[in-house]
């Protein structure tokens, strides 16, 4: 029993450490970090959080845009999962075996590769450079997983249901509406919030579709700060930001960790 | 019919986003779309294959690339094994080690990249603290190119682990426990009962882990882009990175989209050999098993 906890342990601190790093260094003058065994008055700072917190445009402004992007992209995964989902259980076996391997080829594919064609297409209609469009390359990314998500769910739902709601004479509609969707909340549930850390931690395509400063989502602003200084490297500060930018998601995890394990090992198993 | 249009949104945008690029990128492959030429697509018959087949960079690249998948991959799938098994005992507060266990995940690839730059600086970063007790030299870990691409593999390593970690639980969890207590009973070795149950009844989550796997760290860009920028002296740049630079910082359309056209083939190739390769040894394995 004893070793069991050891390796918990050892499991947490190499989760852990890299962060707890961050966060004794975002609070440490920069003489403390050039010199960890100082012992004076001016060891410990908030200088660098007021810094960050204070600069132009001030950093809750990424937090804002990267929050306004995941949840309209979420919300036009949704939109459009939830119908083909329930569609997909209905074609022909045939048919929806192999459009869920080619939507399963499209999630495993590294969609970085992506970014030149979804570049052109953002220039040619000018799409670059808002909020609202940037959601939905981020959908259409999203949409195969939680496409396949989705059809697990209702494929699991009893059939005598459904039946019983046409007998009724429920029209198609009304029966997805009032009928299955309330069922296939907890797997919706899981698949918005994949979807939302998806968009929440995209880069290169947001990289590469805003260039506004006052629009970039926040891992491009951190890019930015890591690329903006590389002679004087204000640690502090960085480890200040990284600290702000982290604190949503571990909430988010903290909050909805079962959805998110469900989630994630659904899409293994059913895929 | 009506289904037929209840998916059709969804597979139009997932084409637009999916197929069209592949289309797109092999016909750009074959056109010059540069500065030169104003971003105006004109044919150059086959210049941009030529040049990326004498593109010293490139290969160099590839090798770089293929280098930090196997590591990454290889290394991770031991790692996650190891940890679902620790994560599947039964212990008091298991919900919250799951997770904080899976942090390394959720939080932006960006923001931990900056942080292991931190982690890795010389000489005030912890490790070459650590160092610098036992020896007088200093390891440069960020500016040595035989140590860098290490220490990007060991950020993905962290990034990444926790994900397969999860699938394997899962994984774990779908076992039936009698299976292990029949084990038990007639030899009663835990090794040899990993072995014999856990590994082969994770079989089907350990193959959909490696390929997803191996697709995606074939295609590292953030980590690469923030922690090292490719150097030092271009020894950690992958593909990824490579293509983004010629389409954003040389403005090369036409030889972005061959270096990424080439790198989806080679990436099928890999895959799909992985896939043979992960057939052979099971066969190989269930025939020594009767």
């Amino acid at each position: 029993m004893k070793k069991n906890y050891l390796l918990i342990t050892a499991l947490l601190m190499w989760s852990l450490a890299p962060f707890l790093w961050q966060v004794y260094t975002s609070f440490s003058t920069p003489e403390a970090l050039i010199n960890p065994l100082l012992k004076v008055g001016n060891r410990w700072t908030l200088e660098n959080y007021i810094q960050v917190i204070n600069s132009e445009p001030p950093f809750w402004r990424y937090l804002i845009n990267s929050t306004i992007v995941g949840i309209n992209a979420t919300l036009i995964t949704l939109i459009l999962a939830i119908p083909s989902a329930y569609a997909i259980n209905k074609v022909k076996n045939k048919i929806a075996q192999s459009l869920k391997v080619l939507l399963l080829l499209a999630s495993l594919f590294p969609y970085v590769l992506l970014f030149l064609s979804l570049l052109e297409i953002a220039r040619k209609f000018n799409l670059g450079n808002s909020l609202i469009t940037l959601s939905i390359p981020y959908a259409a990314l999203s949409l195969p997983l939680a496409i396949l998500l989705l059809s697990s769910a209702f494929k699991d739902l009893p059939k005598d249901l459904e039946e019983a709601a046409i007998i009724e004479g429920i029209g198609m509609f009304q029966r997805i509406r009032w009928i299955l969707i309330p069922l296939i909340a907890p797997a919706t549930a899981s698949t918005g919030i994949i979807v939302f850390l998806f968009t929440w931690n995209e880069y290169p395509i947001a990289l590469t579709w805003i260039s506004n400063i006052d629009l970039i989502t926040l891992p491009v602003a951190i890019a930015r700060i890591a690329g903006s200084s590389v002679y004087s490297i204000p640690y502090g500060a960085f480890a200040a930001a990284t600290v702000l930018g982290a604190i949503p998601l571990m909430l988010i995890v903290l909050l909805f960790q079962k959805q998110i394990i469900s989630g994630l090992t659904q899409g293994a198993i059913k895929g | 019919m009506i289904y037929a249009l209840l998916i059709l949104p969804a597979l139009v945008l997932i084409f637009i986003v999916f197929g069209f690029p592949i289309i797109r990128y092999f016909w750009l492959s074959i056109h010059a779309s540069s500065v030169l030429t104003g971003l105006t697509a004109t044919p150059n018959y086959g210049a941009n294959w030529i040049r990326l087949l004498n593109d010293d960079r490139f290969w160099l690249d590839t090798i770089q690339t293929i280098r930090f998948t196997m590591c990454s991959v290889l290394i991770e799938i031991v790692l996650a094994i190891v940890f679902a098994l620790i994560l599947n005992q039964n212990f008091r507060g298991r919900g919250l080690v799951r997770s904080l266990s899976i942090l390394p995940w959720a939080l932006p690839t960006t923001i931990m990249a900056l942080g292991w730059r931190w982690i890795f600086n010389t000489p005030y970063g912890p490790i070459e603290r650590i160092v610098s007790i036992f020896s007088t030299n200093s390891i440069n870990i960020l500016s040595n190119p035989n140590i860098a691409w290490i220490a990007t593999v060991f950020a993905d390593i962290w990034k990444t682990t926790p994900f397969i970690t999860l699938i394997i639980l899962a994984g774990l969890q779908t076992i039936p426990t009698d299976l292990y207590e029949a084990f038990k009973l007639e030899s009663g070795d835990k090794l040899k009962s990993f072995f014999n149950i856990t590994l082969p009844l994770l079989q089907p989550y350990l193959i959909i882990s490696i390929i997803f796997r191996l697709a995606q760290a074939f295609g590292v860009f953030d980590l690469i882009q923030v922690l090292t920028l490719g150097g030092p002296a271009g020894s950690t740049e992958s593909i990824g990175l490579y293509a983004y630079l010629n389409a954003m910082r040389f403005l090369d359309f036409g030889y972005s989209a061959t270096i990424i056209f080439f790198s989806f083939i080679l990436l099928s190739l890999f895959c799909i050999l992985a896939w043979l390769l992960i057939n052979k040894i099971r066969d190989k394995y269930q025939r020594n098993m009767l």
